[in-house]
């Protein structure tokens, strides 16, 4: 039988964290890259990932299956980062100078797939360039457009995930991608 | 010839429902088709920054350290205790306004005996009981949106719920009105006319104790997505604690 997201997720409902545990190992990495691209690091990222999950499986029972498992996760990492941002009240920028401890760690790097070196800094350009038009940004704005540009969501389903009505959704795309082209067509 | 706005390009570039005809202007105008490229060379910066990749173990160690706190926090909570953290937050959100009103009405006639709580602190005071109010407000309007209206147990207490917040807020309206908070309080009889139709969602035919009409259920939630209600709540409340944060 194939273990599907239906079948963790029925006994996921009824209490068992092992079923649950097969539903975080196979979203964890996606979950992550939408935080990572509302937080702009990896540390607070990391964060919003834990935080998803727990509220996730907290409130499992009530997860009604309208909207597929990972579109729902989506939904609540949305949430929870648009309200840690608000906290918080700034944008981390994602290319945070590395720590000292970082810079002389001889593993650094060992661990992870890392792209080819053409593709990284082909990143970094970009990373540098959009970090302060990203940072000019709303929460809302970054959030909606990060849904819709990077996440692959419908402008109904990124309302649906921002709790707000499509026209606002919209509005607040326009508004992220006329600031985000202003920003970046002298370098386009 | 009607060119395309910078919304009708976007649209088009998303392929958003409705683009056919942006796309079928595209192919006929050269001016809109340099505007669209324009757009989408500004959006190709985005696309190149990406993702860093993360261990092969990643999905591993978010699932070890989420473990402990799964068991700090167990799912199955059960609805008794819920409500009882219900009770004594409306308990808590009247005693302090009991402490507003005190401090507000008994001042004048006997000066020193309030002397205690400044206008200062009764305004925070009152800002802390109203961010707390919407802060439960948020929470059952999220289960109210994210709720199938399948689970009749769970919504019966959801109704219970409404009904405490309709009575909280209607002291919260007060408190407000009588330091002539006019916006939050507009907003507070637009939340409480919200939970009177929660804490009244008819029952579900043949009528059973606590069985709500899953009808009735989606009719709140679309209420709440058309309103952009929660949306509001979040807006209010926050501002509210970065108006307490500066009393």
């Amino acid at each position: 039988m194939n273990y599907g997201d239906d079948v963790a997720l029925e006994q996921a409902r009824s209490g068992n964290s092992d079923a649950f545990r097969v539903l975080v190992e196979r979203h964890a990495t996606a979950v992550f890259r939408l935080a990572y691209r509302m937080t702009g690091n990896e540390t607070d990222a990391e964060d919003m990932v834990q935080e998803t999950f727990l509220r996730a499986w907290r409130e499992i029972r009530r997860f009604d299956g309208r909207a597929s498992f990972g579109t729902w996760l989506h939904r609540i990492c949305a949430n929870r980062t648009v309200d840690f941002l608000r906290a918080r009240n700034r944008w981390q920028p994602a290319l945070s100078p590395m720590t000292e401890d970082e810079e002389h760690d001889p593993f650094r790097g060992l661990a992870s797939d890392e792209p080819s070196p053409e593709r990284a800094a082909r990143s970094a350009e970009a990373g540098a360039m959009l970090e302060p038009a990203l940072a000019a940004l709303s929460e809302i704005e970054r959030t909606a457009f990060v849904l819709r540009h990077y996440e692959g969501l419908a402008i109904d389903e990124v309302a649906s995930a921002l709790g707000v009505q499509p026209g606002a959704a919209r509005h607040s795309i326009f508004r992220a991608v006329r600031k985000l082209r202003r920003a970046l067509e002298c370098h386009a | 010839m009607t060119h395309l706005t910078e919304e009708d390009l976007i649209l088009a570039y998303y392929n958003e429902p409705g683009a056919d005809l942006a796309h079928a202007h595209l192919a006929a105008c050269p001016e809109c088709r340099a505007s669209a490229e324009s757009l989408a060379r500004a959006l190709s910066v985005c696309n190149q920054w990406t993702v860093p990749e993360r261990s092969p173990e990643f999905a591993h160690d978010v699932w070890t350290r989420l473990v402990p706190q799964l068991y700090l926090q167990p799912q199955p909570k059960p609805r008794w205790r819920g409500l009882r953290i219900w009770t004594a937050a409306t308990g808590f959100a009247v005693l302090l306004l009991a402490v507003f009103f005190a401090g507000r009405y008994s001042r004048p006639s006997t000066p020193p005996v309030m002397a205690g709580l400044s206008d200062q602190a009764r305004e925070r005071i009152l800002a802390i009981a109203v961010a707390d109010h919407l802060d439960r407000v948020q929470i059952l309007l999220t289960e109210i949106a994210n709720t199938s209206g399948a689970n009749p147990e769970t919504f019966a207490s959801d109704r219970v719920r409404a009904e405490d917040l309709v009575q909280e807020g209607r002291l919260m309206r007060q408190s407000l009105a009588a330091q002539g908070e006019t916006p939050t309080t507009n907003f507070l009889d637009e939340v409480e006319r919200f939970m009177i139709e929660a804490a009244h969602t008819p029952d579900a035919p043949p009528a059973a104790p606590g069985r709500v009409s899953a009808d009735a259920v989606r009719e709140l939630r679309d209420r709440i997505e058309s309103g952009s209600l929660l949306f509001k709540v979040r807006i209010v409340e926050s501002n509210l604690r970065n108006e307490e944060q500066k009393l």
